[in-house]
């Protein structure tokens, strides 16, 4: 697949579609009820690929309405166990049922030997992991007859065998393969923290030209480190890191991602629009200050995957 | 981990051990494979990884059992989770799969198990019971249904009626179907006495019913569940309450029968 297709089979990078939010179940509601002016939806594949209930049936509405962007956090591609076509064909499936404008997943591993630990898990960036990524992804793009778009993942630790930094390996695999990318800024942000790097390097050897999409989100800092949260509005050092992220991807389709303590959708929606601020201006080198935490933190939440069903339950009379 | 650097499937299936059991992994170990940075060590950075995959699925599986969470209190309930992840590990691609194992899981090492029946502890029966009931409802809410289509009217004739495919009936040694819904109001029922309990499970319109049966009526719907027809329903109803099945027919088809309650309830589509 050659690097300009990716460009060409999805519509050039962000394909336009501007602001969008991801999509919660605890907002369903609101939208269906009134079809707020949000640009466009990212739904988690794995929240709507196998549902038979209320899910499926509000992301099919939600769909005629909206573009929309699936977004997966168990494809697993750097995986040693073998790429799993049951999954994949669930994912196929449901692209053809929505027709998703593009469809992504993270450059991390979950799992092996038959399991799923439900995280985001780091790989060793070697030549040879390289090679073992990369065609998987092929294998992925040939099975899916489209680009994948990858994610940078946040991090807190790196293997001592790694010889590439992240922006090179995803350089070089974006290269082998066509895929395209979707660069986080607050995973940036956090994982430049973890490792003691500087983020405004690591954008600046980041290939901007291949991405597709940009996250924004919220992360808790602990003082010594930073844990990815998602539950609070982004940090002023991540919005700068979005400004030059946004500049340099020529205007990429941007996602604001809010996992835990979710608010309302208006209140979600309001933090999305900031980036319209930020998307216009100038850099701007900004102050960190430890936020004061009282809980414990979890990176990469995923409770809010699974549905309140006590709250569509209803005891009739006996 | 020493010698020659390790492939990426030791060095996978080595992170993966130290996430499932945190236990296991030596600090020169942990910062013999990951590097440290001036903010994170490697082991420092591993915790991290151990302690969120834990509290991630911890937190998952408070949400798919609520009451049982309420009952046994969250640190009780996360010790349970705790054990149930190291033993039945997830392996599914979806989150909605992590509790499907837990109510056989307590079941299967609950203190008594070597005990005889009558000598186990009620309050296990009790949440094992409470475990297999949220599990259904959970299992319902995604499952496939029949919403979008028309399901069946008090007109439609007895020969058509087939229960419709999200639907579920369960049987359990305590009233946990009350217990649970009044959790759900935010009361703090107590837990309670031994005593049959049967229910069906029906979602319509993407809001799943809980009713509560009597024995008999729980074996008519169990011959339907199984394929039958309504003649099958009320053989099987006869059978268990030693009626004759034409005075069970007679009430079935009385103006307010069962058959309307279960057909308002959404029960039925037409064959």
């Amino acid at each position: 697949m050659a690097a300009a297709s990716v460009a060409e089979r999805i519509g050039g990078p962000g394909a336009g579609i501007g602001f969008g939010l991801g999509l919660r179940n605890c907002h369903f509601d609101h939208i269906l009820a009134k079809w707020p002016a949000v640009d466009w939806f990212e739904a988690i594949s794995e929240n709507f690929m196998d549902s038979g209930g209320r899910p499926r049936a509000v992301i099919r509405r939600i769909a005629e309405h909206y573009p929309l962007v699936l977004h997966g956090v168990s494809l697993s591609i750097g995986s040693t166990d073998p790429l799993n076509y049951a999954y994949l064909g669930r994912l196929k499936q449901l692209a053809a049922e929505l027709q998703p404008r593009w469809i992504s997943d993270h450059l991390c591993w979950t799992g092996v030997q038959g399991l799923n630990s439900h995280d985001l898990l780091p790989m060793p960036l070697t030549e040879k992991t390289l090679v073992h990524v990369a065609d998987r992804v092929r294998r992925v793009q040939d099975y899916l007859e489209r680009p994948l778009i990858l994610e940078n993942p946040s991090t807190y630790a790196r293997f001592r065998q790694s010889t590439l930094d992240e922006p090179t390996f995803l350089r070089e695999l974006t290269e082998a393969t066509g895929c395209g990318l979707l660069l986080d800024v607050n995973n940036v942000y956090v994982s430049c923290f973890n490792a003691a790097t500087d983020p405004v390097a690591y954008l600046d050897a980041f290939p901007c030209e291949r991405v597709v999409q940009i996250h924004l989100a919220g992360h808790q800092h602990c003082g010594t480190h930073i844990i990815d949260t998602h539950d609070r509005p982004v940090r002023p050092e991540v919005w700068e890191l979005y400004r030059l992220a946004w500049a340099r991807s020529g205007g990429a389709a941007t996602l604001l991602e809010w996992d835990g303590n979710i608010p309302s959708f208006a209140e979600c929606h309001a933090e999305l629009l900031k980036a319209t601020r930020y998307s216009s201006s100038r850099f701007e080198a900004a102050h960190v200050a430890p936020d004061e935490a009282a809980t414990v933190a979890i990176s990469n939440p995923v409770d809010f995957l699974v549905p309140n069903v006590m709250a569509s339950t209803v005891l009739e009379r006996a | 981990m020493s010698g020659t650097p390790p492939d990426l499937p030791t060095l996978q299936q080595w992170m993966q051990q130290a996430l499932r059991f945190p236990r296991a992994v030596a600090r020169d170990e942990a910062d013999q494979v990951l590097a440290a940075s001036s903010q994170l060590s490697g082991v420092e950075g591993l915790a991290i990884y151990q302690r969120s995959y834990f509290l991630r699925i911890a937190s998952c599986m408070r949400e798919q059992f609520p009451a049982l969470c309420h009952t046994l209190g969250a640190v009780l309930f996360d010790d349970f989770t705790a054990d149930y992840i190291r033993a039945r590990p997830p392996a599914s691609h979806t989150l909605y799969d992590l509790g499907r194992r837990f109510p056989d899981y307590l079941e299967e090492t609950r203190p008594d198990r070597d005990a005889a029946p009558t000598a186990r502890e009620t309050w296990v029966d009790f949440m094992v019971d409470l475990a297999r009931f949220e599990r259904q409802l959970f299992a319902l809410f995604d499952a496939p249904g029949h919403e979008g289509r028309p399901f069946a009217d008090p007109a439609t004739p007895d020969g058509s009626l087939r229960l419709q495919p999200c639907f579920a009936l369960g049987a359990y040694r305590f009233a946990v179907p009350l217990y649970y819904h009044d959790v759900r109001l935010g009361r703090a029922p107590a837990l309670p006495p031994r005593e049959d309990s049967f229910v069906a499970l029906v979602r319509a319109d993407y809001v799943t019913h809980t009713m509560p049966l009597i024995a008999p009526h729980h074996q008519f719907l169990a011959a339907m569940a199984a394929g039958g027809t309504v003649e099958d329903g009320i053989a099987a109803m006869a059978l268990q309450s030693g009626r004759p099945p034409e005075d069970v027919r007679q009430a079935w088809q009385a103006p307010m029968s069962m058959r309307r309650r279960w057909i308002e309830t959404g029960f039925f589509v037409a064959a």
